[in-house]
């Protein structure tokens, strides 16, 4: 070959050439060859292909075999993609080149690095796929259409898929878009009027779609040969425009509906828009509406007016969003309470542009509002000022609420109660059957209980009580607390026990007043008995001596009967005494003042007397009644004393909150208590063998002790002593 | 007035010595007994019958019980004389003498099977010739 001259030609070549032998080893090569696919090298002459261009595909190796083999090969867009990823696209045109023997000596390859074309043919194809762009031509001289690969996938069909005019036209959905699109594209035929519209097709899956259909005919001598267009897959764009179309119109049926007012308030050139319900509202005609703030602000119940300007000028201010509540006078003077939430538009500085805003009628909410406050209040008034102790209490048995009475009653502070719960005041004996019931309500059983229970006091006495207790249910029909009305029962119950003991008294009265009946007939009529005895005898004696005795007799019997009378005479006096007014008297004094009556009879005892009573102790009684008392108690002590030992007597007295304890001991015969401890106080009882016996002493004691509020009770061990123990109440 | 039997034994229980006195003279009048035995209160009565029956002696026949007595009344004397053990098993008859005239009194009488019956003070001679016949 001669191949200087050629080689002369190529190397000035604007197209990138070389010449390779049948080793592909470079020949010849034109200076932008080395530019483009030298691969850095400065010289490739002698070097093979492969050596300079390391990673060539085996795709394009065995293209250079076939060529070498007498193929010649061409390529408008080869990808190639080297190890690091990177992407080459190449273009060639081979050719073999054959000795004077008409051998195949090496090829001329001529090769182009076009991969920044393709990119840039690659992005507009990318970014016509994204925007679901497809094109379509049709062919009015051979009817034949042409769809591009998005134009087919829009239209859901395979990829060898060839329509005709007719075909393409049906896909658009039968009534509307069909009928539209028949008229756009046989006007553009017409007189070549362009068309740029939306409508739906249905595609071969069955699927309906919104597209933008585009398009523009070819018009030559007068007749269409030619239409073509684009077609845009829009319909998720679409449909949200329908959807967002849908939710305003929703939404302007619901505000009409509701009564809700949407304003408008251009802030810098003061226009103001209302909507229809606005006018409602504030029962402004259409006609009369100025259009600016004024109009608003005029409708405005004076006495909201400055608190809703302040909040409209700090909402454009920023600090706080205008959502508040005012009130609106109506030309008829009716007014409503009108509730307000507002955005503000702002420019890019944030001075305010725009305020946009709703208002609603809340007039009915808020009379029931009142009403529910002016009924909770009253409730609250009932609750709080009732007589009735009354109590809100949680499902876990917490106090929430609780009212005057019933910490008057339990003797706790409210802040006190609130920090218990009902089961920790309640008497054990009473807490069952509380609970029981109270689980009955939980359950749905009863709405409401009645028991009679105790409380605890904080004193810890007993509080009797009816407690009655309601379940109040929410909203939703929950049960969300009791409603407990506690009555406090225990002065009812205090009086009920007054009474019975006042019974109790009125009947022991009574039945002493008939032993006391029997006693004075049994004692006048065993002397009467006596003395007719006596005196029956006297009147057949004849035996003058006898008759002297018989008369002392009578004597004997007589002064028995005025001993008797005597007696009961005392203790009349006793049972009426009570009428008497009763003095402190001072105890010590009236012990020592009856200690020194008796002295003499002490002394003959050689009796030993120890007192230990305070000076200061005062007994509230009758003074004589003390006196008598003691000298009783006293003369008793002397009469029984025990022969085999010196009398010795211990007199001691102290003071309790409301009692006053006087003890009085002996060293006496005693008396056995368990014969005679029914009896000891009775009337005309004696248990001792004692000349002086008359068993009425005692029995006036005690009721003198009685007479005064008092009692006594007595301890007695037969050789050992009596002790006798005296309570006085001190009021 | 028909010979009635007179009887062996008697016991006065009464602390009233003009009772006493009275009872005695009456028996005397109507030969009710000669051999009178006299106690001041129950426990006395109680003391002196056990006494008798530790000596083998004879119980009383008829025994007239005052109520009202110191120490010992009556009713308690009814209550410890029916445990005093009886070796002979005759039947001592109960008298009970007393001026009360309760109802209360003679109701509880009527509680006490041992008791004959009741006489109300003052004793009359006509009541001693009812206890010789009710006894004959």
């Amino acid at each position: 070959m001669e191949t200087l001259p050629i080689n002369f030609l190529i190397k000035d070549s604007p197209a990138s050439v070389a010449i390779v032998d049948f080793n592909m080893r470079f020949i010849s090569h034109s200076k932008t060859w080395l530019e483009e696919f030298a691969n850095g090298h400065s010289s490739i002459i002698g070097r093979s292909y492969y050596d300079v261009i390391p990673d060539i595909p085996e795709e394009l190796k065995s293209i250079h075999k076939e060529c070498l083999e007498g193929r010649p090969d061409a390529n408008t867009g080869f990808k190639l993609i080297h190890p690091n990823g990177s992407v080459q696209w190449l273009k060639w045109k081979i050719n073999a080149w054959r000795e004077e023997d008409e051998s195949i000596g090496g090829l001329i390859i001529v090769q182009e690095d076009i991969t920044e074309e393709k990119r840039s043919q690659e992005l507009l194809m990318k970014a016509k796929s994204v925007a679901r762009i497809g094109g379509w031509e049709v062919d009015l001289i051979s009817n034949r259409v042409y769809w591009t690969q998005v134009t087919r996938e829009i239209h859901e069909v395979s990829e060898d898929y060839v329509p005709n005019l007719e075909e393409g036209i049906n896909f658009y959905k039968q009534g509307k878009s069909r009928d539209t699109i028949t008229f756009l594209v046989s006007r553009a035929m017409k007189d070549g009027t362009p068309w740029d519209t939306e409508l739906q097709i249905v595609t071969t899956k069955g699927k309906e779609l919104w597209v933008r259909a585009k398009g523009e005919a070819e018009i030559i001598n007068g007749k269409c040969i030619r239409i073509y267009g684009t077609f845009q897959d829009i319909d998720e764009r679409k449909r949200a425009i329908l959807e967002y179309q849908k939710v305003s119109d929703r939404l302007a049926i619901a505000t009409g509906a509701a009564k809700i007012g949407i304003w408008d308030y251009n802030v810098v050139d003061n226009i103001l828009v209302w909507d229809d319900n606005m006018y409602d509202l504030y029962g402004v005609a259409k006609k009369d509406f100025i259009g600016a703030f004024e109009a608003w602000e005029a409708c405005v119940h004076p006495d909201d007016k400055d608190k809703s300007l302040k909040e409209l000028d700090m909402a454009l201010a920023g600090v706080k969003e205008f959502n508040t509540e005012f009130r609106v006078v109506l030309s008829d003077g009716e007014i409503k309470h009108i509730k307000a939430k507002s955005t503000v538009k702002r420019d890019e500085e944030g001075n305010p542009l725009r305020m946009i805003g709703a208002n609603w009628d809340i007039t009915k909410l808020k009379n029931t509002q009142l009403e529910l406050l002016r009924s909770q209040e009253s409730f609250e008034g009932a609750f709080e000022n009732s007589a009735v102790g009354m109590a809100i209490v949680g499902l876990d048995g917490k106090w929430i609420q609780v009212n005057k009475s019933l910490c008057k009653s339990l003797g706790y502070r409210k802040s006190e109660l609130l920090k218990l719960t009902f089961q920790d005041i309640t008497h054990p004996d009473d807490l069952d059957i509380d609970l029981k019931l109270l689980r009955k309500l939980i359950d749905g059983k009863r709405k409401s209980y009645q028991i009679e229970k105790r409380y605890f006091h904080k004193k810890g006495g007993i509080v009797s009580a009816v407690l009655t207790v309601t379940a109040v249910k929410n909203i939703k029909g929950e049960l969300s607390h009791f409603i407990s009305q506690v009555v406090d029962i225990s002065s009812r119950i205090e009086v009920q026990d007054k009474l019975t003991k006042l019974l109790d008294v009125t009947s022991e009265q009574n039945d002493s007043l008939l032993n006391f009946a029997h006693i004075v007939s049994h004692n006048l009529r065993s002397h009467s008995s006596n003395l007719s005895m006596l005196t029956g005898f006297l009147n057949k004696e004849e035996n003058e001596e006898e008759q002297r005795n018989l008369m002392g007799m009578l004597l004997d019997a007589s002064e028995s009967l005025n001993e008797t009378v005597l007696h009961l005479n005392d203790v009349v006096q006793v049972k009426a005494g009570v009428l008497e007014e009763m003095i402190p008297v001072n105890l010590l004094g009236t012990i020592k003042d009856v200690k020194k009556n008796l002295g003499v009879l002490l002394r003959e005892k050689k009796a030993r007397c120890s007192i230990q009573v305070p000076t200061t102790l005062n007994i509230v009684g009758i003074p004589a009644y003390l006196d008598s008392i003691f000298l009783n108690l006293f003369t008793n002590s002397i009469k029984y004393s025990s022969p085999e030992r010196e009398l010795c007597l211990k007199i001691t007295a102290s003071k309790t909150n409301d009692t006053i304890q006087v003890s009085f001991s002996d060293n006496g015969l005693g008396i056995d208590l368990e014969k005679h401890g029914d009896k000891l106080f009775g009337m005309y009882k004696t248990f001792h063998k004692h000349k002086d016996a008359k068993g009425i002493g005692l029995f006036i004691t005690k009721n003198q002790i009685e007479a005064m509020n008092g009692r006594i009770t007595v301890e007695s061990k037969v050789g050992i002593g009596t002790t006798f123990k005296i309570f006085f109440q001190v009021n | 007035m028909m010979e009635l039997k007179k009887i062996q034994r008697t016991c006065i229980i009464d602390d009233d010595p003009i009772f006493i006195y009275g009872t005695r003279r009456i028996m005397k009048e109507v030969d009710f007994c000669d051999n009178i035995l006299v106690f001041n209160n129950g426990q006395d009565a109680i003391d002196g019958l056990k006494e008798l029956i530790a000596k083998g002696e004879d119980l009383p026949e008829v025994l007239f019980l005052d109520l009202n007595m110191p120490i010992m009344n009556g009713w308690e004397f009814l209550e410890d004389f029916v445990k005093i053990p009886n070796p002979d098993g005759k039947k001592v008859i109960i008298y009970i003498i007393s001026s009360s005239v309760d109802p209360r009194d003679l109701e509880r009488i009527r509680n006490y099977k041992m008791v004959n019956n009741y006489i109300l003070k003052p004793l009359s001679p006509q009541d001693l010739v009812n206890v010789l016949q009710d006894v004959a």
